[in-house]
């Protein structure tokens, strides 16, 4: 199936989760980024159990601090 | 108030653009913005909101200059270094303006003072490094009902949201809560390219212009995340959760909590 | 004669763009939405700009009338508000 991740259209097999995506990505921070699919977030106990379909649009979205220091 | 021949020359490239024009350059020098942190972001803020105009600048900061402040924090020179941020940042303002009034605050935005510190302003500029911090000052402006510009920046990316409380989301729609203590990388462990804070934090100015003035369409219900790397802005579109602590239907937070002290050096939040 | 009368005058010979529409935009500010202005303005490069500049933004340009001075007048009806 085809999705779009953060902006780019990827091939992933079927059946594939949010987790299983953050995995796949090489997501740094994994347990700390925000994730959307279609405009909603996922929370962050339902990213095994959320299981993505072809033409699903995913974010992510990282904490940023900076600035001040 | 009528502009004087001096002022028509200063602001003359604001007012000959149609969707500023007199009126709105009226409304930056009748506008009120906070910028809290006088550092890599609230620096470039804290300039061209000078050179803009702007009536009144807040500007909160307890720190005082250091050497490695220096690679991006624009508004410091090297003779500042020990001075407080904030007066240092006050006299650059007033060089470039002095038609201006900078109100220089030199503390830390904490649970006590946070809700003081933003009355009076209309727009509200975060320009903090420490995650407490950022979840302070969005939990005490969306129960304010002031509108701010949230910014972040890290390695050779950045991030931006403009929130206006009831009309779109907030940045704990996006995060629920802040990360533990060193649970993810801060300025100082992970580095950040100097201009970065010039590019976000020129727009966090930017958002504070067009709100004052009415120009243009704020960066609400979307998230601004640039990577100087591959040279790409992309804006990511965000919705308020229902759910959310504090914009949602049943709010769990009502009063601002937590402090900020300063995190990048790895102590405790 | 003209079909217009003019409710304010505006000089702007004695300075530079881009001041000079500058001057006519505040000048402007000041009139309701009708009502005609007569800017003062020199030949070359403020007759060249300033009618485009103030037809840009939406006004009505009725007349520009040659003083034969090496000035102009431009005569200008608010458009909106």
């Amino acid at each position: 199936m085809n999705i779009v991740v953060s902006g780019t259209l990827k091939e992933y097999p079927e059946g594939l989760s949010v987790s299983r995506l953050i995995e796949a990505e090489n997501i740094e921070t994994p347990m700390y980024v925000s994730v959307s699919v279609n405009d909603e977030f996922v929370k962050s106990g339902e990213l095994d159990s959320t299981v993505l379909r072809g033409g699903d649009v995913v974010e992510f979205l990282y904490f940023m601090g900076g600035g001040r220091r | 108030m009528a502009f004087s021949n001096e002022q028509l020359e200063r602001y003359s490239r604001h007012i000959i653009l149609k969707e500023i024009g007199v009126k709105g350059q009226k409304r930056l020098s009748e506008g009120r913005v906070l910028i809290i942190g006088a550092g890599g972001l609230g620096a470039p803020a804290a300039l061209y909101l000078a050179a803009a105009g702007i009536g009144v600048i807040g500007i909160a900061d307890a720190d005082a200059v250091d050497l490695s402040n220096l690679q991006r924090q624009v508004i410091h020179s090297t003779p500042d270094i020990g001075r407080l941020k904030v007066e240092s940042a006050r006299e650059k303002m007033e060089a470039i303006n002095p038609e201006i009034t900078v109100k220089a605050e030199p503390v830390f935005a904490d649970s006590d003072n946070i809700l003081d510190l933003i009355s009076g302003y209309d727009f509200v500029i975060d320009g903090t490094d420490s995650f407490p911090a950022k979840f302070l000052i969005n939990d005490a402006c969306v129960i304010a009902k002031k509108p701010f510009s949230h910014a972040g920046i890290i390695r050779f990316r950045g991030q931006l949201m403009t929130c206006v409380p009831q009309e779109g989301p907030c940045y704990r729609c996006v995060f629920p809560a802040p990360p533990p203590p060193d649970a993810v990388p801060t300025c100082r462990q992970a580095g950040v390219i100097g201009a970065m804070g010039g590019v976000i934090g020129s727009l966090q100015a930017m958002e504070a212009v067009k709100f004052l003035t009415g120009a243009g369409q704020l960066l609400t219900g979307s998230m601004l995340t640039y990577d100087a790397l591959s040279m790409e802005f992309r804006k990511i579109r965000i919705k308020a959760r229902d759910g959310c602590e504090v914009c949602g239907k049943n709010p769990s937070i009502t009063k601002p909590a937590g402090g900020a002290a300063p995190v990048c050096e790895g102590i405790a939040l | 004669m003209a079909d217009y009368t003019i409710d304010a005058a505006v000089d702007i010979t004695d300075v530079v763009c881009p001041v000079t529409f500058v001057k006519v935009k505040v000048a402007m500010d000041e009139l309701k939405e009708g009502e005609v202005i007569s800017v003062r303005m020199n030949d070359g490069e403020p007759v060249q700009n300033v009618p485009r500049s103030v037809k840009d933004e939406g006004h009505k340009i009725l007349k520009l009338l040659d003083n034969g001075d090496g000035t102009y007048d431009l005569i200008v009806r608010k458009q909106g508000d």
